[in-house]
């Protein structure tokens, strides 16, 4: 079988990297804690999509294979996000991250 | 799966299937005191396992993981780390309410992504090594119930270094897409079939060292690091220091062995930056500090700097082999003076506080007090200076051997000016810590008898490496292969 790619991979790559920095920038400008999550799920997707199209570019499994282990990563990454938010509501009675910097100096 | 890889493979068995037992006996019988013993047991069997296959020959499983001397000596030191921890944990945590039990199962799994980051031999194992590590850590970090500064802690960390590595994986997955392979003995090999797509290689790495510069804490990627300390219990606060640092050096010494990607000018230029930054940093930030842990924070960022010496020595040395002992001696100094120094920290903490013994005002006059903690103190921050006749000097004297013999005068001019600022600040606490009076308005929790008795161990050893360092040398050298001890 002919190798399946009709995009070439720079246009995936660069789609990859617009969504990660798509996601830093999310990172680095809300300050919803919820929101600043997703971004960082948007990043770990971004280099899911990356480790995709180079597995397909040397058309083996190995790329697919990291995007299942970063899958359950960002589950597992989420997960534990989600219990500290839960944590941040019951204590402070809002999800901004700005209110909590006490620590400085 | 073959027989050989069972057996290389025993120490991460007995610590995974100890993971599963702590997990069913925390579901169907909550007591401290046996977790605590379940606890240390594990890890001594799985150190015990670890003594035994240390002098096996190099073992790799199906690429992913290399069991060898150098592995087995990163293992056996977290392991010993995460003993420390538990058992200066379980003082710590006493009288506190609610459940304490899950924290010594958490531990034990941020260990075991410690120990696979140290055998890590592919891109794969990397990742699933440093995430086991980094989750469990952020609810390590978050556990307490109640107080606001653990929590942002937690929050801080847990976006700060998912952003770290993302950033690391994005740069796996361009090294992949340039080179094919994930696994780094491919990677280094000069005669790999596929030729090398340059730019997106080295976008790759300069995007995997900006990924581990964060997890390393190197100045300029630092800003978490002293509010990550500050906020985390005390205990975990050493654990983080130590473990979370080690297992990232590990991967980063042997990734940087294996594929020699330091002998690209643009990588070691940028590191040596970052190297020479921290050191003259980390101390410089580190004077103005007024909170124990924050203080110790720059100066782990500091030391993890002086240690880069020993990383960029690779690059440059015929022999390889002299950098990895320097790294690995200068980290186990490096691992007992922060944790002893953490450790005395804890000591002098409890959860059911409402901060740890942080403010340096509870260190006035604590010679008067709690003689033991502050000669404990004493030598910890001592031998973080590089004092003859503890294992920092020893330690320190290995790095700049190394750095000499490599030629690198720069990073050597910044390692000394770097000690010579840290002197102020280590002998201010020292100072303080003489004062007579002062502390009446603070009240230290009652003495631990297990967390004393691991102080008292780890000060004598500072002390015992440092007199008599030769058995430990030797140790290290045969285990990483170099004949003639």
């Amino acid at each position: 079988m002919q190798t399946a790619i009709a995009v070439p991979i720079e246009h995936v790559l660069v789609l990859a990297a617009a969504l990660f920095l798509i996601g830093f920038t999310g990172v680095l400008v809300r300050r919803n804690v919820i929101f600043l999550l997703m971004s960082l799920e948007i990043m770990m997707n971004a280099c899911g999509l990356a480790f995709v199209v180079a597995g397909a570019r040397w058309i083996e499994p190995d790329g697919q294979i990291m995007y299942m282990f970063i899958l359950s990563l960002a589950a597992a990454e989420v997960a534990v996000g989600l219990g500290l938010i839960l944590q941040l509501e019951r204590r402070y009675r809002h999800l901004d991250i700005d209110a909590a910097s006490e620590l400085t100096g | 799966m073959i027989k050989q890889d069972f057996v290389a493979l025993a120490p991460y068995l007995a610590v995974a299937g100890g993971i599963v037992l702590l997990m069913l006996l925390v579901s169907f019988w909550r007591s401290v005191r046996v977790m605590l013993t379940m606890t240390v047991v594990v890890l001594l069997v799985s150190l015990g396992l670890v003594g035994v296959g240390i002098g096996n020959p190099p073992h790799l499983i199906s690429g992913f993981l290399l069991i060898d001397g150098y592995a087995a000596l990163f293992n056996a030191l977290f392991i010993i780390a995460a003993i420390v921890t538990a058992l200066l944990a379980y003082g710590y945590m006493r009288g506190r309410g609610g459940e304490q039990e899950e924290f010594y199962l958490l531990l034990v799994l941020a260990t075991l992504g410690a120990m696979t980051m140290a055998a890590a031999h592919h891109f794969a194992a990397v990742l699933l090594g440093l995430e086991i590590l980094s989750i469990s850590l952020y609810v390590l970090i978050g556990y307490s119930e109640e107080g606001h500064p653990p929590l942002e802690a937690a929050l801080k960390y847990l976006v700060l270094s998912g952003v770290a590595s993302t950033t690391m994986l994005f740069g796996m997955a361009l090294i992949y897409n340039a080179t094919g392979t994930l696994v780094f003995s491919e990677l280094g090999s000069t005669d790999f079939a596929v030729p090398r797509d340059e730019l997106y290689y080295l976008a790759g790495q300069g995007l995997l060292f900006a990924g581990i510069a964060f997890k390393l804490s190197l100045v300029p990627f630092h800003m978490w690091t002293p509010d990550v300390y500050q906020g985390a219990p005390a205990p975990v606060t050493g654990f983080l220091a130590t473990v979370s640092k080690g297992a990232v050096f590990a991967f980063v010494l042997r990734y940087a062995l294996i594929t020699d990607v330091l002998a690209i000018p643009v990588m070691s230029t940028v590191l040596l930056v970052f190297a020479v930054l921290s050191m003259l940093g980390g101390n410089l930030l580190a004077l103005l500090q007024n909170n124990v842990k924050r203080l110790l924070a720059y100066s782990s960022i500091a030391h993890i700097g002086y240690l880069l010496i020993a990383l960029l020595a690779v690059g440059v040395l015929a022999d390889s082999l002299i950098a990895v002992e320097a790294s690995i001696v200068y980290l186990v100094g490096y691992f007992l003076m922060t944790l002893a120094a953490f450790g005395v920290v804890t000591v002098l903490s409890s959860s059911s506080m409402e901060v740890d013994a942080e403010s340096i005002d509870a260190y006035t006059g604590l010679f008067w007090r709690r003689p033991l903690c502050a000669v404990i103190m004493t030598t910890a921050l001592l031998s973080l200076t590089g004092i003859p006749l503890t294992v920092g000097f020893v330690a320190k004297f290995y790095l700049i051997a190394t750095g000499a013999e490599g030629g690198m005068w720069l990073l050597l001019w910044a390692l000394v000016v770097g000690s010579a600022i840290a002197v102020y600040y280590y002998m201010r606490v020292i100072f303080v810590m003489v004062q007579k009076g002062g502390g009446d308005s603070y009240t230290h929790p009652s003495v631990k008898v297990e967390g004393m008795a691991v102080l008292v161990v780890i000060g004598l050893s500072l002390i015992l490496f440092g007199v008599y360092p030769s058995p430990l040398i030797d140790f290290v050298r045969s285990s990483i292969g170099i004949a003639g001890g």
